[in-house]
């Protein structure tokens, strides 16, 4: 019976707004901007998955198609590396818009992600990055409130709400009713979203990561249909209500967000770019220059090696001693980068988690961490793509080393700069550079993403709790 | 009119906060009365009826409508009687008809459409009116409206807040009409109204309430009605 009260509410409630142009429109406006960003993201991730895949094939070909060369050349020739997008992504693009998903691969350094689309704008444009899950995180809600602040209020200023419960009809058949109409018009701004899940599903993604995907979007759109139906029927006018809800969209998907950020990076400060450079030269010069055989922090790398090999001269060893130096070098260099590299991650790993936090003071944070953690779109994933590429960055370099050491004879290395002719001389064969190994990279398995977002469902159940205890104090407190 | 109680208020006390709005209020309505409990503005016209419509909660004493308790009974009191706001508030959005389908609807009321137009002829009012939306409606025409969703409740009660209030003669006439018809028909009819001479001409009885108390009484003999200038000077007395 609560049930068949409570669709007949919501019946109404819908009749009202489609012959109200105002909620009408806004219904429409919403649905179609959820629409138009989902399809034109899809094209764009499309659009960019392809590139990538060219750019990626085309990298290949450029470096395996270089003629003999001297290895070190190619070293410093480098190569490209692409991570291509997860299916969520076209849903939730998470850090990928400002971290970038391409590294360029070289001897001696480690380059950070590029071709991030936001870095080729301006600053002030990331506001209006229309992504589906920034539009169904911070301005879904506003659409929510925009045609629900008064569907209590209405009927209580026009004095229905009297007639409606001298009706026998019991406050929460009028709460569930109303509740059911904004739940169902939600659904207009979150149903695009759930389809372009639905087609992710087809794909090599976890059904259940899907799934729990959705369920986090279906959840906080009824987190939002209940606060703005509670708040509607706990206020006496729609202004007050209006007013309100707007405070608490401001709060939980603008402030405190952004608060969020500000105190991470408060209570865990990290190193600023230039200094960390700064750092991060100043190290790797103590190290000696891997160009320079005799730069003297190589010394007991040569005494090492004339021992092994019981001869005098570098000259009488069975390797290039450049490349034996170079290696020895980039392995030195790498071990420090990766310090570096290592404690700024976990800073920014730290600021992260201390931001995901505020899940506990606004479910849209708590819904935008586990969005980025299912979709493999988070900064641990960026981590891993970082971390991996490094791996394959140094394997890369070492391997041209390996062939500097082994391929190349030492003498005409040494001589390589007397002459146009002896340049020419101090190469080694093409066929040499099809070492290049294929980079594959793969988010996280389902069950890591889906244990990494445990904390955080647990923080959405906690919303879940709260405004439903603030549904039954509307009941109590729906008065004519 | 009969005498067994339909409505009873026993020691009736509604306190919001520190505030006494019904204090110790006892009266009996039969079945097939109409009864009409008259107040200045303030005087608790409209809290009684909260109370008895179960939307206000009594701190002691009792309303109790058909043998059910208004307090903690809500839903089977207002299943069983119908209610006439002081302004008819219905949707301004929709029809007539549209309003009436509605209500009885959510009032679990199954009517036919046959029902329904009878019910607004009844009423009286204008059939090219009936699917006109009810913004385009004067208070009379919303007023018919109103009445006919309560006749089509079927109820046994009704509750009536100032049915008369902006109404003009000739539709309080034909209002009054269908009052005594009403309860000529075994309805028992409440209403809550400042208007003395209204009150007079269609109520059995009339029951004087100032500051949330009973302070007079006034029952009609036969089939006169009761004398509308010792109610005004009764009235008027404790309200000056």
């Amino acid at each position: 019976m609560i049930l068949n009260v409570a669709t007949i509410i919501c019946a109404e409630q819908w009749r009202y707004w489609m012959r109200t142009k105002v909620a009408a429109t806004v219904l429409l406006l919403g649905a179609i901007l959820t629409i138009a960003a989902l399809v034109v993201n899809a094209f764009h991730i499309n659009e960019a998955a392809h590139a990538r895949d060219h750019l990626q094939t085309e990298a290949e070909q450029r470096f395996k198609a270089q003629p003999d060369k001297h290895p070190h050349r190619m070293v410093h020739y480098g190569h490209y590396v692409f991570r291509a997008p997860t299916p969520l992504s076209v849903i939730e693009p998470g850090v990928d818009t400002y971290t970038g998903n391409a590294i360029f691969l070289e001897g001696h350094r480690q380059n950070s992600a590029m071709f991030a689309e936001q870095r080729q704008s301006a600053g002030l444009t990331r506001f209006s990055s229309l992504t589906p899950s920034f539009l169904a995180l911070v301005l879904a809600p506003l659409f929510i409130i925009l045609i629900g602040y008064g569907s209590v209020t209405r009927e209580r200023e026009a004095g229905t709400l009297t007639l409606l419960l001298s009706q026998g009809t019991s406050r929460w058949e009028l709460l569930l009713g109303k509740l059911l109409a904004l739940i169902t018009a939600s659904s207009l701004f979150l149903l695009p979203l759930l389809l372009a899940c639905f087609y992710v599903l087809f794909s090599n993604e976890s059904a259940l990561v899907v799934m729990l995907f959705c369920l986090s979007y279906v959840v906080y759109f009824l987190l939002w249909a209940t606060v703005v139906t509670a708040c509607s029927a706990i206020f006496e006018k729609s202004s007050v209500s209006f007013t309100v809800l707007i405070v608490i969209w401001m709060s939980a998907c603008v402030l405190l967000p952004r608060l969020g950020s500000s105190v991470a990076t408060n209570i865990a400060p990290s190193m600023g770019k230039l200094e960390a450079d700064f750092k991060v030269e100043e190290k790797l010069r103590s190290l000696g220059d891997g160009h320079d055989v005799n730069d003297p922090a190589f010394k007991k790398l040569k005494e090492d090696l004339l021992a092994k090999y019981n001869v005098d001269s570098v000259d009488d060893l069975p390797v290039n001693f450049r490349g034996i130096v170079a290696q020895y070098s980039e392995g030195r260099q790498a071990k420090v980068l990766n310090e570096f590299a290592e404690t700024r991650m976990s800073e920014e790993l730290e600021q992260a988690q201390i931001a995901r936090q505020f899940g506990w003071l606004s479910p849209t944070v708590a819904v935008r961490s586990i969005s980025t953690i299912l979709a493999g779109t988070s900064l641990e994933t960026h981590h891993r793509f970082l971390r991996e590429a490094e791996t394959l960055r140094l394997d890369f370099v070492q391997a041209l080393n390996k062939v500097h050491a082994e391929k190349l004879d030492y003498k005409l290395d040494m001589n390589r700069n007397a002459s146009e002719e002896a340049a020419d001389k101090a190469v080694v064969g093409a066929d040499n550079w099809s070492m290049l190994a294929e980079f594959d990279f793969k988010p996280e398995a389902g069950s890591t993403r889906i244990s990494n977002a445990f904390i955080y469902f647990v923080q959405l159940l906690l919303w879940m709790g709260l405004t439903a205890l603030l549904l039954q104090a509307a009941v109590r407190r729906l008065n004519p | 009119m009969q005498t067994n109680s339909v409505i009873c208020a026993d020691a009736l006390t509604v306190r919001v906060d520190d505030r006494t709005l019904l204090d110790n209020l006892n009266f009996n309505v039969g079945k097939g009365e109409v009864f009409a409990l008259l107040g200045g503005n303030g005087a608790g016209k409209s809290t009684t009826l909260k109370t008895f419509l179960g939307l206000m909660k009594a701190n002691s004493g009792s309303a109790t409508v058909l043998g059910h308790n208004a307090s903690t009974q809500p839903n089977q009191v207002q299943k069983s009687v119908a209610y006439l706001p002081e302004s008819v508030t219905l949707y301004g959005h929709l029809s007539g008809v549209e309003n009436i389908r509605y209500f009885l609807s959510v009032a679990g009321v199954d009517k036919s459409d046959d029902d329904m137009f009878a019910a607004l002829r009844k009423v009286a009012l204008q059939e090219d009116s009936w699917n006109k939306a009810l913004s385009h409606y004067s208070k009379g025409m919303r007023q018919k409206t109103a009445i006919a969703l309560a006749l089509l409740r079927n109820a046994p009660v009704l509750f009536l807040d100032e049915p008369t209030s902006g109404l003009d003669p000739a539709a309080i006439d034909e209002f009054n009409a269908l009052v005594s018809e009403l309860a000529a028909g075994g309805a028992t009819i409440f209403m809550v109204t400042h208007d003395v001479y209204g009150a007079c001409q269609v109520a059995h009885r009339i029951v004087l309430l100032s500051n949330g108390k009973l302070t007079g009484s006034f029952e009609r003999a036969g089939d006169t009605p009761i004398d509308t200038e010792a109610v005004h000077a009764a009235f008027a007395g404790r309200n000056v």
